[in-house]
């Protein structure tokens, strides 16, 4: 019993169900479609999922530090068309535009951070204009979908190791053991203390707005790698992001169990609600529902994802109260 | 006592929130090795001067020096830094995570690669929480999951074991069982050569162990004594700019209590449990009791804040369900919250549209605004509270405390109240004020109002109540009837000393007059 | 009158909505020098016509954020009104009495769902909104997937171009709607108690305001206005996608918090998103006169969102 509550606590929160969840309903999209089992298949769903993992992984960063960043879908539409216009022969090559992709999203973190952490605006608006005006940026860079992911990119982050190892898990992989150990340091638990209880964490002597700042930089980072990773999945660049994608980095951390009030959760969570809504996508592709009902579902599991925390919170609510008695 | 340079020097600092004067022009000095008493009612500044010298709040004028160096803290490390460790009143522990983390903030320890060894956090907390007594707390366990009195204790362990030069514990015993544990611990860091300046209410502590002591009033400092040659009459009359008896209001014994107003059956909630009392028109009932024992949880259940898990209410002889303030309301029961910025005003909103809303619905030509018809409705009930007319069309939060409790009164009052639920009302307002309000309170229940009225100010209550109940551990603990009514009394059943029925006064071990 | 009563009537924070005022005339006085030979007062007739729809909506969103949320299902609800409109008349001008009825009947459907979800179900606003436009996106899809594009009425189409005694016809509307609007917000009971909800939450339902049926009602308005504004869109524009109403919802916030209002609620005027609104319409009718790139338009918009918040909280830390 005290070993299964450690082991959720360490997974945060609600994972554990997330991942049965998930599992579940990658085994109907198999039974519809046997590929899945294939390691092409697995890689597949894993190239699906892991853009909207890693921008969810940046996105739980700054929820748990109590704060809303709505500019993840801007930095991942500059990431994907600097990839598409900067990667090729003729310009700086995979690594050098990596490096300018992160250096980009650590940039848009920055300045949503300074202002959220220093100027005292509501992040959700702030972040809405920063949102805006990235853009705006990825529309003056790339004003029509076009350019080219160089091969390197493209083939190299979406294939698999000696057809054993797809690269989007040890990818994936990466950013969870990354997450384990950042849960680990000072800033990790300066980021929990933030969202849990703003004031108590100042009074304990956490640099809130430090912190803060912290949090919407990572988050930078974590978008523009996930916007690299889109190009490497498309192999091309468009510089509007479907708006879709900012409502399922939501609903993927929402699904893993991170509160959206701040303090409680965790990255790895949203890792496994990104593998949910891409399961999801696939069985119901696989079930034969037409496209249009995706978008449907899509909303309707946002709001269960969030109703169910709810319930769920409401329900542990009184429990934990009866515990601190 | 030694003698010797002070350990902490403050002079002629100042803060201002606002319209609101928070300090004013306050020095004083803390000996090395001493223990120093900081008194004050409700918002005289003593929690404003806590933030300032922890490095909270930044101080508008004025300076600090610390063992003759200039102490200007600019956050909670800087402070820890120079030697200043503060247990915050309001418990500055994170409830997420767990008592060994808590204890190794802002910088949780760590091994060569910068990360958190839980382990060893663990090792080491339980270490310390030994070394101070606290033995019986897991480490491992949430601070959101422990009682309000360990984290008090864990609270206080916290600055104590950074062995800090200045050590500030404001209200320290507030969630207390055992403030013996305190003492000791209090007399073993004065052995290291700490100071300690002790922020109370509860004068029976400040004698027994401050050397001296200062009394704020109204954000400035009003006496500043060895506490061995003041009188508790002395301190009370400081702290509060008036004697004991003449602030009050003449009790009024003609008015004799009427049928039953609100009656309560075996009332629980989350927090509150087997309630029964009746409140009588005319009456004013005192409800009375240490910080956190389920008052809140009392007064909110009667407002239908709360659902009930069992009981009933009865107002008027009716049974009554509250899902809603709405609901209570209609039946004449009208809280006036405790938090008066949180729950009390609207800040965005003038004072005349703070008085209002509650009757806004019925001051309208087609569902707009008949301003004239509202400015009459406000203009009955303002002379009742004594509030000036010429601030209705202010923003509140332009006004002092005071007023903005008038204006929360007033709308009490014309939301047509029966039956006030009047949670520390008096808290945070100045004197003029506080005796408005009482003469309200009095007037109310003369015209057949009745009052439940919390307070933590005991001498509001022994002097303005027709009876008292005492609340102790989320129950009513014992009742005093006006003849029986005495801080001492109230105290004593607070802390957990049951009275015999005959209401007899029993001689105390320690002299137990507090100044809450 | 005296003068304390005048006070009074005057709603505080009239400032921020005259300056933006002024910015919008110097603006147009910019339209006057970058392109000398336009005719200053056709240009204000077309930036007044095609500001209505911002406006309209903006009112919606204007009441959201007074409540401390937001609504992000501006743009879909937008799209599928002129679907439906243009679906529902196909044409026919007969049929408009019953099809704007249920159109907006729908719109407001949508905003009434919003709004259950979010006073009901504790759902954070724009996660309710965002996702309800998921939803009801998909629905419009559903219905319209395959289906021929159908012609606006023409009556619709006769309302946006036509004239009433010199003066277009959407003018008139454009100001009869925003004197409606501002004396539902600042003048009336529900109006009131928006602004205590929005100022202190804790602190009404104590009071005991109907906290609930108001959120409801706010979404639902906030609904039914995009439901108009997508109905006349698609008359100015003859015609209706389903995503034609995005490019309006970031400019509804933008509107509204240019116009002052505070973003966390209890605090803005409708008259300031008003003058948002034109102050917008114009900035957009100066990018298109510069032919500035859609991309360099969106940055415009963000740094002004950005900057007016900045605005709004500079002087509010200076207090304390």
């Amino acid at each position: 019993m005290k070993i299964a509550v450690k082991i959720g606590r360490a997974l945060g929160g609600g994972a554990p169900f997330a991942t049965v969840v998930c599992l579940v309903m990658y085994a109907v999209y198999a039974a519809r479609a046997p590929s899945a089992l294939s390691i092409f298949g697995i890689t597949n769903v894993l190239n699906d999922a892991v853009v909207l993992a890693i921008g969810s992984a940046g996105l739980t960063l700054v929820i748990l530090a109590g704060e809303f960043d709505l500019s993840g879908v801007g930095v991942i539409a500059i990431a994907n068309v600097l990839v598409a216009t900067t990667s090729g022969a003729s310009g700086f090559g995979a690594l050098g535009s990596l490096a300018l992709v992160l250096a980009i999203g650590l940039l848009v973190g920055t300045v949503n951070g300074v202002l959220v952490a220093f100027f005292q605006l509501q992040s959700l608006a702030a972040t809405i204009g920063t949102m805006i005006a990235c853009e705006g940026v990825a529309l003056l860079i790339l004003p029509a979908p076009g350019g080219e992911v160089s091969d390197k990119i493209a083939t190299g982050l979406t294939g698999d190791l000696a057809g054993v190892i797809p690269v989007a898990l040890l990818i994936l992989g990466g950013f969870a053991a990354a997450w384990f150990v950042f849960k680990r340091t000072s800033l990790g638990v300066a980021i929990y203390a933030t969202g849990a209880d703003a004031q108590a964490a100042r009074l304990s002597g956490i640099d809130l707005r430090r912190t803060r700042l912290a949090a919407f930089m990572l988050a930078g980072l974590c978008y523009a790698f996930a916007g690299y990773m889109l190009s490497a999945e498309t192999g091309t660049g468009d510089p509007r992001v479907s708006s879709a994608l900012l409502l399922f980095m939501y609903a993927a951390v929402a699904i893993g169990g991170t509160s959206l009030s701040g303090g409680k959760g965790g990255v790895f969570g949203s890792l496994v609600g990104a593998g949910i809504l891409t399961v999801l996508q696939k069985m119901l592709f696989a079930l034969g529902v037409a496209e249009f009902y995706t978008n449907i579902f899509n909303g309707i599991v946002m709001i269960f994802a969030l109703l169910f925390g709810n319930i769920v919170s409401s329900l542990a609510g009184p429990l934990r109260r009866q515990v601190a008695k | 006592m030694r003698a010797s340079e002070p350990a902490l020097e403050v002079r002629a600092v100042g803060k201002r929130y606002g319209a609101t004067v928070a300090l004013e022009d306050v020095s004083f000095t803390l000996r090395a090795g001493e223990v120093c008493g900081l008194l004050g009612e409700n918002g005289a500044g003593k929690s404003t001067l806590v933030k300032v010298l922890s490095g909270v709040v930044v101080p508008d004028s004025g300076e600090m020096w610390i063992g003759g160096t200039a102490y200007r803290p600019r956050n909670i490390t800087d402070a820890r830094t120079h030697g200043v460790a503060t247990a915050f009143q309001e418990l500055s522990l994170v409830p997420t995570l767990s008592v060994a983390v808590n204890l190794s903030l802002p910088h949780p320890a760590g091994s060569r690669f910068g990360l958190v060894r839980l382990r060893r956090l663990e090792e080491e907390a339980a270490r310390i929480l030994h070394t101070y007594g606290v033995a019986d707390v897991h480490p491992g366990a949430l601070v959101g999951e422990l009682s309000l009195g360990v984290r008090q204790r864990i609270e206080i362990v916290r600055a104590m074991m950074r062995a800090p030069r200045v050590l500030l514990l404001d209200e320290p015993t507030s969630a207390l069982s055992d403030r013996e544990w305190l003492f000791a611990l209090i007399s073993r860091a004065l052995d290291g050569g700490t100071s300690v300046l002790y922020i109370s209410h509860k004068l029976d502590e400040i004698r027994r162990i401050c050397h001296r002591c200062v009394v704020l009033r109204n954000g400035r400092k009003v006496l500043d004594s060895a506490v061995a040659v003041l009188s508790d009459a002395e301190i009370f009359s400081s702290m509060a700019g008036r004697s004991l008896v003449e602030a009050f209001p003449v009790a009024s014994s003609t008015v004799q209590p009427g049928p039953p107003a609100l009656s309560v059956k075996n009332l629980s909630a989350e927090g509150i449990a087997d309630v029964d009392f009746t409140l009588a028109r005319g009456e004013i009932l005192g409800v009375a009791g240490l910080e956190g024992q389920g008052q809140s949880s009392l007064f909110r259940a009667l407002a239908g804040l709360l659902p009930l898990r069992d009981g009933s209410i009865e107002v008027a002889g009716r049974r009554q369900i509250f899902r809603s303030p709405r609901a209570a309301r209609r039946a004449g029961v009208v809280l006036v919250p405790e938090d008066r910025k949180e729950e009390g005003i609207f800040k965005d909103l003038t004072a005349l549209a703070n008085i209002s809303l509650p009757i806004i619905g019925e001051c309208h030509r087609l569902r707009f605004i008949n301003r004239r018809a509202e400015r009459a409705r406000v203009e009955e009930v303002i002379p009742i509270v004594e509030l000036a007319e010429r601030y209705l069309p202010q923003n509140i939060e332009a006004l002092s405390g005071g007023n903005q409790q008038k204006a929360v009164l007033a709308r009490a009052l014309i939301a047509g109240a029966r039956c006030l639920l009047l949670f520390d009302p008096t808290r945070g307002v100045d004197v003029g004020a506080k005796q408005s309000i009482y003469r309200l309170i009095r007037r109310f229940a003369e015209e057949g109002g009745a009052v439940l009225f919390y307070s933590t100010e005991l001498d509001e209550l022994v002097h303005l109540c027709d009876r008292c109940l005492v609340i102790y551990r989320n129950r009513i603990a014992g009742e005093l009837s006006r003849a029986a009514l005495s801080q001492e009394r109230i105290l004593a059943i607070a802390s957990g000393h049951s009275l015999p029925q005959s209401a007899q006064p029993e001689p105390f071990a320690e002299n137990s007059v507090t100044a809450r | 009158m005296s003068a304390i009563s005048l006070r009074q009537r005057l709603p505080e924070g009239l400032g921020i909505p005259l300056i933006v005022f002024a910015s919008t005339a110097f603006l147009v006085a910019v339209i006057k020098l970058i392109s000398p030979g336009s005719v200053l007062a056709q240009q204000i007739e077309a930036i007044l016509v095609t500001a209505i729809f911002l406006v309209i909506a903006s009112f919606g969103q204007g009441l959201a954020i007074l409540l401390g949320g937001i609504d992000l299902s501006i743009g879909v609800v937008m799209g599928l009104a002129g679907m439906m409109i243009s679906g529902l008349t196909n044409g026919a001008d007969a049929a408009l009495g019953w099809a704007v009825p249920a159109t907006l009947a729908s719109c407001a459907a949508i905003g009434v769902f919003n709004g259950l979800g979010i006073a009901l179900a504790g759902i954070p606003p724009f996660i309710m909104t965002l996702a309800s436009g998921s939803i009801f996106f998909g629905v419009g899809l559903g219905f319209t997937a395959g289906a021929a594009q159908r012609p606006v009425a023409p009556a619709l189409q006769k309302l946006m171009s036509g004239h009433f005694f010199g003066l277009p016809l959407p003018v008139l509307l454009l100001a009869a709607f925003a004197l409606a609007a501002m004396a539902f917000q600042n003048g009336s009971v529900e109006g009131r108690r928006l602004y205590a909800i929005g100022s202190n939450a804790k602190a009404a339902r104590i009071v005991g305001l109907p906290i609930y049926p108001l959120t409801v009602a706010v979404y639902g308005i906030s609904g039914l206005c995009a439901g108009i504004a997508g109905v006349l869109l698609a008359g100015y524009a003859s015609a209706a996608t389903l995503d034609m109403g995005d490019p309006f919802l970031m400019p509804t916030i933008a509107a509204v918090v240019i116009g002052g209002a505070r973003v966390t609620g209890g605090r803005g005027l409708y008259l300031g998103t008003f003058a948002g609104a034109l102050f917008l319409s114009v900035l957009e009718t100066i990018i298109t006169v510069l032919s500035l790139s859609q991309g360099l338009r969106d940055i415009i918009e963000g740094a002004i969102i950005v900057i007016a918040l900045l605005l709004q909280t500079a002087p509010a830390k200076k207090r304390y």
